[in-house]
């Protein structure tokens, strides 16, 4: 090996050097990790904050797996755009089933939503571990709360009938309009930023009906449960209706699901590996008694099955979404282009430098003390122009559209901007806040640009702990025994408090990833 | 009457043992802390802490994260006095006087009216929780999308007064903050706004990130550019703390800024910091001194602290009457309650009372422990004003990187949280303010999505047919109109 990459090198430049040694670098690391599997502790990346069901799922999980293989769990949190932010952390990881995705049946909506297939087939869907069926909930002190008054309500007045719920296009959503489909009935979904609030809205009989999990309706003697889809009654609900015994065929089998993914290309030795660690999970008395008291399935489904299912979720979803004008196709005419691609970048420039050159116009002039008022006007007034271009590219709708409130806000900041541009200009004598040293500032903001550069490569700890010491330094402070015990004693606080304790994920560093 | 009577002293005799008043103190003790970390939000501490209470009796466990809630409101507004970072939005308001006294050399004023203003505010909140929540929730189930828009406007028109004569700019910076809440994916519709394609702005801005910046960074960007940072600060051993006297001055203040944070509270979503905003707002209006607002008013100080800490009792009550979340710290609650086997609602009165009246004692218990222990910790905290401040910038600086990251693990918020510092520098140079960014940030999702949840529920008409969304709108025209006619007045 090393012969080779004498030959290859002899002749070369330092980063053409550089480059061939990273691609044998590549060729050989992975082949020592194949040796045996696991032998570094596996993340598990959860896409919500701690605290969420799927977060208690992969901590539980971790704890019980731990059990049968001898592995360090760990979990990582990177919430985020629907799980996306979690989805990129494993798609840009190798495929060496290190890092689990702990997914959800929402996230196929939000995939679907922002990637189409890509995102689907960037995974191998590996288990699923899980099902939740969905239900209607209704208000029993409101008029309508049986599920064949409300049917028949709404055959009557089409399209009049508010339905609560989570955000548009998430999987209660889907299932709502799935329902309607199902009866041949119209109603309006109105979403809210979290269940708890649709449930609030139901109880102030803002709506008619709640679609979610039949947990939310425990604990208030006011919320029934009209009807559940599942294909048999729920223990925990012994009196709930399924749709099939109200008559309706077809809504058996809508719940939401939770499993496990790897990145597309894990070895199949690995995949083998996670199956039979499933395999034993699921049976393990501990998983089964704690989901249970919750009323929740345990349904193990293998990756060949699994992954037929969720392309079936995903079409499904896609159809409803696209029905419900949540995906559209890109918005066509001349000034829908310019908000799109080249022909914004090329518009932003121009508006740029305008700006530029305004401000600079300012600096030469007579004007020059309110120079840097001004450059913050423009800045507004920039900001305000592209959104306002952007905002042509958005789709309508029937009632407000999403390009509405910021427009709103948009047509209210131009005049006010204006107003100011011209009161500065009368004004030219007013004092601005400021101070003798913007060096200091300038050469603050670039010590923290470096350090934020260094942290990706060097890590957290190792980056803070010389930005610390040198910005001390900057400062005036020499007492040089003094800003080890400070900077050290802030790595040991970050690592105990925020590492530890808190589960952030600090970087540890491209450098140093490899090997923990 | 009596049998609420007989549960609470149940509760107390229960909370008052041992075991429960050293989880209640631990439980300050973490609240406090993370209060005070600029990145650690309230319902954050209580989220993190969620896991450790796995193996806890229910009712202990609930009390340690309760403690925790309550704590932490108050912590954010430590650093809000001692270096203009608040810790929590709600402590924006803080800050406005806060910091302030302390550049006079007072921290020990403000810290002071800061911790009586929380306590008795909780106190409040906690017995209107416990004698009114009944009645209250259900008021607050009434609350149409047309009211919360119509709260929402209101609580923006308190930009006009908090501006004073650069109101221009004041709404200049509200605007701001709430055009850049709309980017983003869509609550209503599920399109992504002003994401550029980038999948890190899919969630659009998070607050803390924000916060920071604008707050915290600014600060230090402004002090670095004012080049006297090598001066040490004032000595800690002759400080000024308030008396007796000073605090029965602002009983009116705290009270009212009290009832006001509770029953903002309630309503799901709104929370401590409008609350905490409206109230500072009125409490500028109705002052004899409203020119001292923002150079270091004591009023202020206690409005902005009474309110956002009252709001806790607020925000349980539609946790515990209704099983309903009213603030993201609540919601994190109900998941810790379900995982307890328990579920929160209307039922769990009838069901587990130990639990509901243990919880409600704890309340009391905790801020009257938070009491004692802000009292010690006041002289500890104020500390970090006499630390040297070529010691204290970097350590704000490492705060705050970590804290932005700690927010989402995110790269992202912290070069947000960076572009945030020096965008908010700027400002301040040129008079901006920029508490009315955050608080732009913080209503426009809630006037945005409830203005069109109502126009989707009863037309463009529904602002002006329901009698409440009506009058709130014309007190909140009201309001915005006055201060503008007074300036003007003055001027003349």
């Amino acid at each position: 090996m090393l012969s080779v990459y004498r030959e290859i090198t002899a002749k070369h430049s330092f980063a053409k050097r550089a480059f061939v040694l990273i691609i044998l670098a590549m060729l050989i690391v992975p082949g020592q990790l194949r040796a045996e599997f696991p032998d570094k502790p596996i993340k598990i990346v959860v896409y919500t904050g701690p605290g969420g069901l799927i977060d208690i799922s992969a901590r539980k999980f971790a704890g019980i797996a731990s059990k049968y293989v001898d592995v360090n769990f760990v979990v990582e949190n990177k919430p985020g755009a629907g799980g996306i932010v979690a989805l990129k952390k494993v798609i840009q990881s190798p495929a060496d089933g290190y890092n689990l995705y702990a997914c959800t049946k929402s996230n196929i909506a939000k995939f679907v939503q922002v990637g189409g297939s890509d995102y689907i087939n960037a995974l191998s869907w590996i288990a699923m571990l899980m099902a939740d069926p969905e239900c209607v909930i209704t208000n029993g002190t409101q008029d309508l709360y049986k599920w064949s008054d409300i049917v028949a309500n709404a055959l009557q007045q089409p399209g009049e009938q508010n339905w609560v719920g989570p955000a548009a296009g998430g999987l209660d959503h889907v299932t709502a309009l799935k329902i309607w489909d199902a009866y041949g009935m119209d109603a309006k979904w109105i979403p809210f930023k979290s269940g708890g609030k649709a449930l609030a809205a139901l109880l102030g009989e803002q709506g008619v009906a709640y679609v979610g999990n039949p947990r939310d309706a425990l604990g208030n003697a006011d919320l029934h449960i009209a009807a559940v889809s599942s294909t048999h009654r729920l223990p925990a609900f012994p009196d709930v209706p399924t749709f099939t015994e109200l008559g309706m065929i077809g809504l058996e089998n809508e719940y939401m699901w939770r499993g496990f993914a790897l990145k597309k290309g894990t070895p199949a030795a690995v995949v083998q590996w996670y199956d039979d660690l499933f395999k034993k999970v699921t049976a393990d008395p501990d998983w089964i008694s704690f989901w249970s008291k919750g009323g929740i399935d345990i349904k193990y489904v293998a990756e060949k099955e699994f992954t037929a299912l969720v392309h079936e979720d995903a079409k499904v979803f896609e159809y409803y979404l696209r029905k419900s004008n949540i995906l559209q196709d890109e918005a066509v005419g001349i000034l829908a282009n310019i908000a799109t691609g080249n022909s914004f970048t090329i518009l932003s420039l121009i508006l740029v430098m305008i700006w530029l050159s305004a401000s600079y116009g300012v600096y030469k002039s007579t004007y020059a003390p309110i120079f840097g008022r001004v450059m913050v006007i423009g800045f507004f007034l920039v900001v305000c122009i592209l959104f306002l271009v952007q905002s042509l590219n958005f789709p309508s709708s029937s009632d407000v559209g999403p390009a509405a409130v910021p427009r709103l806000w948009i047509f209210m900041l131009i005049p006010l901007n204006l107003l100011l541009l011209f009161k500065t200009f009368r004004n030219v004598a007013e004092v601005s806040d400021s101070g003798p040293r913007v060096d200091i500032v300038l050469n603050f903001i670039g010590f923290l640009l470096v350090y934020l550069l260094l942290m990706q490569v060097l890590g957290y700890f190792l980056s803070t702990f010389g930005f610390i010491l040198v910005s001390l330094y900057y400062l005036g402070y020499r007492k040089w025994r003094n800003s080890l015990i400070i900077a050290f004693g802030w790595i040991l606080f970050s690592y105990l408090i925020f590492y530890k304790t808190l589960y952030v994920a600090l970087p540890l560093g491209s450098l140093f990833e490899g090997l923990f | 009457m009596a049998e609420l009577f007989g549960n609470l002293i149940d509760g107390l005799t229960f909370v008052t043992g041992i075991i429960p008043i050293l989880t209640i103190t631990l439980g300050v003790i973490m609240g406090i802390i993370a209060g005070a970390t600029p990145g650690l939000s309230p319902s954050m501490g209580v989220a993190l802490l969620v896991p450790f209470t796995y193996a806890m009796s229910p009712t202990l466990a609930l009390i340690l994260l309760v403690a925790i809630y309550i704590a932490a409101n108050y912590g954010g507004s430590i650093t809000a006095v001692t270096i203009n970072a608040p810790g929590t939005p709600s402590s924006v308001v803080t800050a406005f006087d806060g910091y302030p006294l302390t550049k006079k050399g007072k921290p020990g004023l403000a810290l002071g009216v800061s911790l009586v203003a929380s306590t008795v505010g909780g106190i409040i909140g906690t017995l209107i929780l416990i004698f009114f929540s009944g009645p209250l929730a259900k008021f607050a189930l009434k609350f149409h999308p047309a009211e919360y828009f119509a709260l929402a406007i209101f609580g923006l028109t308190t930009v006009a007064s908090l501006g004073g004569k650069n109101w221009i700019k004041a709404f200049i910076a509200a605007m701001f903050g709430l055009l850049l809440n709309t980017v983003g994916i869509d609550p209503i519709s599920g399109v992504s706004r002003f994401t550029f394609g980038f999948s890190f702005l899919y969630d659009g801005f998070a607050l803390i990130p924000a916060l920071i910046g604008l707050f915290a960074l600014s600060e230090i960007f402004k002090q670095l550019e004012g080049g006297d940072f090598s001066t040490k600060a004032a000595s800690a051993g002759n400080q000024e703390w308030p008396t007796t006297r000073t605090y029965w001055k602002l009983k009116n203040t705290i009270m009212r800024s009290s009832l006001m944070g509770t029953i903002i509270g309630i309503f799901p979503g709104a929370g401590a910091t409008i609350a905490a905003f409206i109230s500072y707002d009125v409490a500028k209006r109705v002052s004899k001194t409203p020119e001292e607002f923002g150079k270091g008013s004591l009023e202020g100080v206690a409005a902005a602290e009474g309110a956002n800490s009252s709001s806790v009792g607020g925000a349980l009550i539609p946790l515990l009457t209704l099983g309903i979340p009213g603030s993201a710290s609540t919601a994190v609650l109900i998941g810790a309650l379900m995982i307890h086997d328990l579920t929160p609602g209307p039922q769990l009165f009838l069901s587990n009372p130990d639990i509901i009246y243990g919880l409600l004692a704890s309340l009391l218990i905790a801020n009257i422990i938070l009491l004692v222990l802000g009292f010690f910790g006041a002289r500890l905290w104020i500390k970090v004003t006499t630390i040297p401040k070529t010691v204290l910038f970097p350590l704000i600086f490492a705060v705050s990187i970590i804290g932005s990251f700690a927010v989402r693990n995110s790269f992202f918020d912290v070069a947000a949280c960076l572009v945030f510092g020096v965008f908010g520098w700027l400002l301040r140079r040129y008079n901006y303010s920029v508490a009315p960014i955050i608080l732009g940030m913080v209503l426009g999702n809630i006037a945005e999505t409830n203005f069109i949840r109502a126009i989707m529920m009863g037309g463009w008409t529904v602002f002006f047919t329901r009698p409440l969304s009506l009058g709130m709108l014309v007190v909140a025209a009201a309001s915005f109109a006055v201060p503008l006619i007074q300036a003007r007045k003055q001027r003349q």
